[in-house]
């Protein structure tokens, strides 16, 4: 609320402080041996009535206020928390997957080292079909 | 006087929260598409044919490498997420 942002809370709790003895006054005007004080009984009263009703709705307000101003720091920590955490997380799934990348590769150069050394031996004696061929490019096309 | 009262109840309802959390950034290898597998050519060697299916099975391996990241990426995003509440 844009007048919580440059009243301070106290102001509103005096404003139904002022309206709670302004109205409580009055009943005190006809001990008053001034008789011109008690002609402003009525609008005294309509006053504090208002600053008692304004007072209490802002201090509702404010309290309001506060406790979600409290909610808004806490979601920002909880979510400044959160980026932080899932940036460690893509960095440690990040190694895990090049980890696990460079296995698959070292393996690969193994077994491509036992086809140049030992596989290659059957070249001439093996004739791939053609069928072969066709068959495992068929299955390997999207 | 009456409207007063009323556009200062009214202002009372307009609390907003301004937080709002950046979707999770994905791993670096994750963008990345699988490649194609390779294919034989024609009147290919036997060697040629054990190297060209051992590079497809590479190729199959890393992509479910990637696959199996996507998934813990999820459920380790997922967990973060509904931790902030």
């Amino acid at each position: 609320m844009w007048i919580l942002k440059f009243l301070p809370d106290w102001i509103f709790h005096g404003i139904f402080l002022v309206g709670l003895i302004g109205f409580a006054a009055t009943y005190l005007f006809k001990y008053i041996p001034f008789p011109f004080i008690f002609v402003y009984r009525k609008p005294i009263q309509i006053a504090s009535v208002l600053a008692i009703i304004f007072g209490t709705f802002m201090s509702g307000a404010s309290y309001d206020n506060n406790a979600w101003e409290a909610r808004v720091k806490e979601m920002e920590a909880k979510v400044a928390k959160a980026e932080v955490e899932s940036k460690e997380a893509n960095v440690k799934i990040d190694n895990k997957v090049q980890q696990q990348k460079t296995k698959i590769v070292e393996k690969q150069v193994v077994v491509k080292q036992y086809i140049d050394r030992e596989v290659i031996k059957y070249d001439n004696s093996c004739v791939i079909p053609k069928e072969f061929v066709e068959v495992h490019n068929k299955a390997a096309t999207k | 006087m009456k409207y007063l009262i009323l556009v200062l109840m009214l202002v009372g309802c307009s609390t907003t929260v301004p937080v709002t959390s950046k979707f999770p950034e994905p791993p670096k290898y994750s963008l990345q598409t699988c490649p194609n597998l390779q294919l034989l050519k024609d009147e290919s060697k036997l060697s040629e044919v054990a190297t060209t299916v051992t590079i497809n099975y590479s190729t199959y391996y890393e992509c479910a490498v990637k696959n199996d990241g996507w998934i813990e990426w999820y459920q380790i995003q997922k967990h973060i997420y509904e931790s902030v509440k």
